[in-house]
This record gives structure tokens, sequence and C-alpha cells, in this order.
């Protein structure tokens, strides 16, 4: 059995005068198990620390999409949650109604999404409880645009868009990066799918690169618009599928439906 | 950054009812710096047949030449025109030549059978892996976009100006997305009776 240590270790050099301080045994793992110093309560950690690189945030996919109208706003998202390769749920929901008026939509890191929105529901309470009445749409998008800056040194990984109706029952749509840069927009898709989508709301809502006239779309179109988008982003991203869940938000309140897409 | 993504390109060739459109954006750039806007990106190597190439410009351009050469030396040698299929795995085989060394191009090839007029089109990695599809193909450095708009707009069996104006939307929402590509596009539709070339005007920035 090898000796564990093979220097002996001094602070005194060979000619007998001082040298540098005692330097800690560089220990191999072909030595044997790591003994932790008798003097200091250490338990291994710091002299062979087994795991590094660890991330704190994990990607568990899917895509969301809001869309405005001139008195409606449709907010989707499909129904897929997943880590890496494998498919942890087919039906979870992405969508969460804040107020009466409007949606919030978010993908992203699903800890990070439900934590969000605990705290945006406790504030959302909070206002209601001291104003005595709900959260107006632009109100509560300011507030989470707030929120997210708040952890701008440890962001949420969440990629939100949050759809409703403005104090005038016009369609309002607001789009958002992870640390709370926020623009009212006519239409936002995000997460893993965006790129698949974007242009084609461009296209079609925006009415973008068209000669034919330009006309307000009745929200049953926009709908099949909408699954026309999950079902290409379906074809094509592979943390989009499963359903979407389509929720259409008015003055008159908010009405769901689902849509099965490919399970593959 | 990514050397294909250096100077940008986007690229599409679809398929319609006996007959092929392929269309490209006009950018040419040094990462955000645009040079030209005119740049030439498909090429028409003969009756039959269009390729696209997508990537590095200066790969772009060597290999529009070498096709062009390999392509004479076929003709002097077969006594006939090439064939899109043939065309295809030539290009397949030229870069894979170069697997250790590769040229920075990610071809699309659009043809049309001189016999049948059935639609051929392939698209391939920088090292040649070969992929045959009978709706569409496209490559560059915005192909999210691409794709979501091709998915989308495709319908098979086209007449040649339905899928003009098809290849015509789809090239355009996705290049406005994408900061590498655009500045205008090109369109060839190629039928049994000819190529018709038609330029877009779309946003140029």
């Amino acid at each position: 059995m090898a000796p564990f240590r093979t220097q002996h270790q001094t602070n005194r050099n060979a000619a007998g005068g001082p040298s540098l301080p005692m330097m800690p045994p560089i220990i191999h793992s072909s030595e044997g198990p790591v003994m932790a110093k008798a003097d200091t309560i250490d338990h291994g950690v710091t002299e062979a620390p087994y795991e590094r690189g660890f991330s704190p945030y994990d990607f568990n996919g899917g895509t969301t999409l809001a869309i405005a109208g001139p008195d409606y706003a449709v907010v989707a998202a499909d129904t897929r949650l997943s880590s890496g390769y494998e498919i942890l749920s087919r039906n979870v929901s992405k969508l969460h109604a804040l107020t009466d008026g409007c949606v919030l939509g978010s993908a992203g890191c699903k800890t990070d999404v439900d934590q969000l929105r605990s705290v945006l529901d406790i504030k959302q309470k909070i206002y209601h409880h001291n104003h005595r009445k709900q959260m107006s749409t632009p109100s509560v998008a300011q507030m989470l645009g707030n929120t997210l800056y708040y952890k701008r040194f440890f962001p949420y990984y969440a990629f939100n868009v949050l759809g409703g109706v403005d104090a005038e029952g016009k369609g309002a749509v607001y789009s958002y990066d992870a640390i709370g840069s926020f623009e009212r927009t006519g239409y936002s898709a995000t997460g893993s799918g965006q790129a698949y989508i974007i242009p084609l709301l461009d296209n079609v809502i925006g009415h973008k690169n068209r000669a034919d006239e330009n006309r307000d779309l009745p929200a049953e179109e926009v709908v099949e618009i909408v699954k026309d988008a999950f079902v290409t982003a379906g074809e094509r991203d592979i943390y989009t599928g499963d359903a979407v869940e389509i929720m259409v938000i008015t003055k008159d309140g908010i009405q769901t439906t689902t849509f099965d897409l490919k399970r593959d | 950054m990514s050397i294909l993504e250096y100077n940008g390109a986007a690229m599409i060739a679809m398929a319609g009812k006996d007959c092929v459109g392929i269309a490209a954006d006009r950018r040419l750039g040094i990462q955000a710096q645009t040079v030209s806007t005119d740049f030439t990106k498909v090429f028409k190597m003969n009756d039959t047949i269009h390729v696209g190439l997508g990537g590095l410009a200066t790969d772009v351009q060597t290999l529009h030449n070498i096709l062009k050469f390999r392509m004479g030396l076929y003709e002097l040698r077969e006594e006939r025109e090439m064939t899109p299929q043939v065309f295809s795995h030539l290009l397949s085989t030229l870069l894979y030549e170069k697997r250790f060394g590769p040229y920075f191009v990610e071809p699309i090839v659009a043809g049309l059978d001189a016999k049948t007029n059935k639609p051929f089109l392939s698209s391939m990695d920088l090292i040649g892996a070969p992929v045959q599809t009978k709706d569409f193909v496209v490559s560059g450095t915005c192909t999210g976009n691409l794709y979501g708009m091709c998915e989308t707009l495709y319908k098979p069996d086209l007449e040649p100006d339905a899928l003009f104006e098809t290849l015509a939307q789809a090239l355009l929402a996705s290049v406005d997305r994408d900061a590498l590509s655009g500045w205008g596009g090109v369109v060839h539709i190629i039928t049994k009776d000819g190529v018709t070339t038609r330029e877009l005007k779309g946003r140029q920035d």
C-alpha cells in the first residue's frame, strides 16, 4: 500500500532557512479516497467537488402566441411539457388568466413560470384589496415588466406574452423579453416555435408585403389562423405539439377551446 | 458568429403542378454591413436545372464555376444534358470530397425531369448529405422563418402563377425578420415551356 504523502513537508528548506508556507498536498485519485485534513471541518467537498457546471435553468419548451383584434384578443399556447428529448406531459397549460380581462402565456423554465405567476397573483390580490377593483390590462403589463426587471441579475427564465382587452374594450397584446423589456404590439409569439410563426403573423395579421385590401379579421377567422400556425410549429419544432389551448378574451369574459395536434 | 452566417442568404425551392420555382434574396453583406443589393445566388445550370447556393459568398461563386465546368465535361463525354438527379448527386459528391475542409455552402437544387415534367427538389448540408422532398426545400440564415412560412402556405399541385405568389410571400415575410437577408428577391419559375424570372421589391433594409 503506497503511503499517502510521498514527500516530507516542512517549513524549512534544505539549507535550514525559511521557505514558502506549507502547501496542501496534492492528492491523486489513484491513491485512494480523499481524506479531509484533521484540523478543519471539511467534508471533502472543497477538495473534490463533483458537480461542475450546474445550471439553475432547464428549458421545458413550448410556444405561445397572442393576437389583438378590434374588440378581442386571442392568446394560445401548446400543452406539451418537455425536458431534453423527453416529453414530461402532454397536457400542461401555459396560459393563466390574471384578471377577467387578461391572460398571460409563458414558455421557458416551468418552475420560473410558476413562481412568476404566484408573484403576479399575489400582487394582483393586494392591488384588488387596496383599490377595490381589478387591475386593468395596461397596469398588469407594467407590473409584469417591473416584476421581471426586479430579478434583472438572476432572471426568471420565462418568455411571456400578455393578451387582453384594455379599458376601452379594444384588444391589447404585450410582448416581453426575459428581463422585463416590453412593448404593446398587434401580435406576438414566443417560445421554441416563434421563428416559425412570427413571419406568418407579419404576413397575415400585419398585412405586410401584401397588395390585397387590408380588412379587420373577426375572432373566428383569427382562431383558424392560430390553429394553422400551431400545426406548422408542431411539424417543424420538436418541443411543440400534443394540443393547443386557445383563449379568446372579450369585454364579456374569456372563452377557452382546445385543439389537438400531432403527438410525435 | 458562424461562417455560414458571414454573408447572409435566404432561399426556397418549391414544387408545383409540372413546374418548380426557386427564389432567393439579393443581399450580400459582410456581417452587419451590406455590400451589394444585387448578388446572384441562384444559377441556371441548364434548361431544366437551377441551383441555389447559400452561404459564404466566395464559395458560392467558386462552386458555381466548378459546377459549370463539371457539367460541361459531362455534356462533352455523354453527348446529352444532365438530369436533375445526376446533378444533385454530383454536387453531393463534390462537397463530400472536401469533408475535412468543406465549402461553406448549403445548396438547394430545383429541376424538372425533361421527359415526365415531374418536379425534382433536393437540398444538402455543407458536406453533401442530400435530402429529396416532394414539397419544398429551404436554405440560408433564416431557415426557421422559411420553414414556418412554407409549411403554412404550401399546397400541392399549384399552377405556375400561384406558385410564384406563394414563393414570393414566403420569402419576403421570412427575410423581413432576418437582419442578414433581404434587400429584394428574385423568383424563377421553371416549366417545360421555359423559365420565367421576376424580381421582388421588398423592404430595403
